[in-house]
């Protein structure tokens, strides 16, 4: 019998959806052994029923959830709970939602300054009150999932892996457990490294010096070139079989999209440690807090003030 | 037993200079605030902004890093290196909204045994007057 798998998006783009469709050839494979009842990006099913009969929001049920995206207003958090509710195993992917994502990135703001903004400031706009009827109200900050409901995998990455991903459903149908890597973005890096920085910090519209087509072992390391790079404080593992990670096979700095490396680790504060120690200086970052935290501004990493502006 | 804030400091004491200028406070018999925990490691240099971090948010007043004057460390440069991660540390107290004074820096070598137990005095202090940490939930 088929798996029944129940999939919904937060406050997301999507992108992580297409990771699914990216599954490629893993995908015939898996598709025969799963049976969707649930999906809104691809499926008409409605919350309180088709003819919006129902008194509660809906979800049918499954023995496995995938939820992408942050929760950032009241629907995402009775989304989030009704998911838990009726899957026996809830997954999320994506960093929105294992970490709070790009969304999450709010969280240096109170809402009271984004819809002030957004309803108020902006030039474009005819000042309005902000609308308080027939849409759900704004959660004070931006959540991960695992914040609101417990969570059983978290699949990390911008988008995630379609390899990470397939390895997770295909562990679940086989009764495995499923483990992350606890190694950093430069365990797997071929750059050069002489662990001294050879010039002052640069922003990331300059380009890295390389000669198109050199192998990247040649390359000398992108942060000792001055880009924030953010492998010493970032999971590897979104190269999938190839092991180089996916923004350094593209000779640019890994933008830490993966998360910290373990539970409870703080990526910013291990950034500014391994930048002063090659002799870069953490004055010159501009936004040292959200560019650190781009990815993983939820669970309390991200809060109003921060930054360094 | 009096109810005043006794502060809850730790101490990373490089092993050539400050863990030895800390023994020879002790074996002077000067004073200083059992406020102190030491904690002995080989350089201040591998002291990382992780470490302070993580004793400031998990229940300590203050930090304080000791490490060789310049030009005398055991390993060349891991002095400089403390220094440059104490600008970020810093920087990033800030981020965490702990009071600057809460973590210093300081250079003793083996022969300043009076200026170890001085610098513990003087941070003792200062932690009593800004009072606990945020972080401290005992």
């Amino acid at each position: 019998m088929a798996v029944k798998v129940a999939e919904e998006w937060l406050a997301t783009c999507g992108g992580c959806e297409v990771t699914l469709l990216d599954l490629g050839e893993a995908l015939l494979d898996l598709l025969p052994k799963l049976e969707f009842v649930h999906m809104p990006v691809i499926m008409d099913h409605k919350y309180y029923g088709q003819m919006g009969e129902r008194e509660k929001l809906e979800i049918p049920e499954a023995d496995v959830g995938l939820i992408s995206g942050s929760v950032r207003n009241e629907e995402n958090r009775h989304v989030a709970e009704e998911m838990r509710r009726k899957c026996k195993t809830l997954i999320t992917v994506g960093a929105c939602a294992t970490y709070g994502g790009i969304p999450a990135l709010n969280n240096l703001c109170t809402v009271a300054d984004i819809t002030k903004l957004v309803y108020q400031d902006t030039p474009s706009t005819d000042a309005a009150a902000t609308p308080t009827q027939e849409i759900p109200a704004l959660e004070e900050r931006v959540y991960a999932v695992s914040e609101i409901v417990k969570v059983d995998i978290k699949l990390p990455g911008c988008p995630t892996t379609p390899e990470l991903l397939a390895e997770a459903l295909t562990c679940l149908l086989e009764g495995r457990e499923f483990k992350l890597t606890e190694r950093s973005v430069c365990d797997e890096c071929p750059t050069k490294r002489e662990k001294k920085a050879v010039t002052a910090i640069k922003r990331p519209l300059e380009s890295v010096e390389f000669t198109p087509g050199q192998p990247l072992s040649e390359v000398r390391c992108f942060m000792e070139q001055g880009f924030l790079c953010q492998g010493p404080a970032t999971m590897s593992g979104c190269g999938g079989s190839e092991k180089v990670t996916r923004c350094i096979k593209a000779y640019m700095p890994c933008r830490g999209c993966y998360g910290p490396i373990r539970e409870g680790a703080n990526p910013m504060v291990d950034m500014m440690g391994a930048l002063s120690s090659i002799g870069l200086n953490p004055r010159e970052i501009v936004d040292r807090a959200p560019t650190f935290n781009r990815f993983i501004g939820a669970q309390g990493r991200l809060k109003p003030g921060m930054g360094g502006r | 037993m009096s109810n005043e804030f006794e502060p809850i400091i730790i101490a990373f004491c490089c092993n050539w200079c400050s863990y030895t200028g800390a023994d020879l406070a002790g074996v002077s018999r000067l004073q200083y605030p059992p406020n102190i925990r030491i904690i002995r490691v080989m350089c201040s240099g591998m002291v990382h902004p992780n470490l302070v971090i993580d004793a400031l948010t998990k229940g300590a007043d203050g930090v304080l890093i000791c490490g060789c004057h310049h030009g005398d460390c055991h390993y060349l440069e891991g002095n400089l290196k403390a220094e440059s991660r104490a600008d970020a540390i810093g920087l990033m107290l800030e981020d965490f909204g702990l009071e600057p004074e809460r973590f210093r820096l300081e250079w003793i070598s083996a022969s300043e045994g009076p200026k170890f137990a001085q610098v513990m005095q003087e941070m003792t202090m200062a932690i009593k007057q800004i009072g606990p940490s945020s972080f401290r939930t005992f």
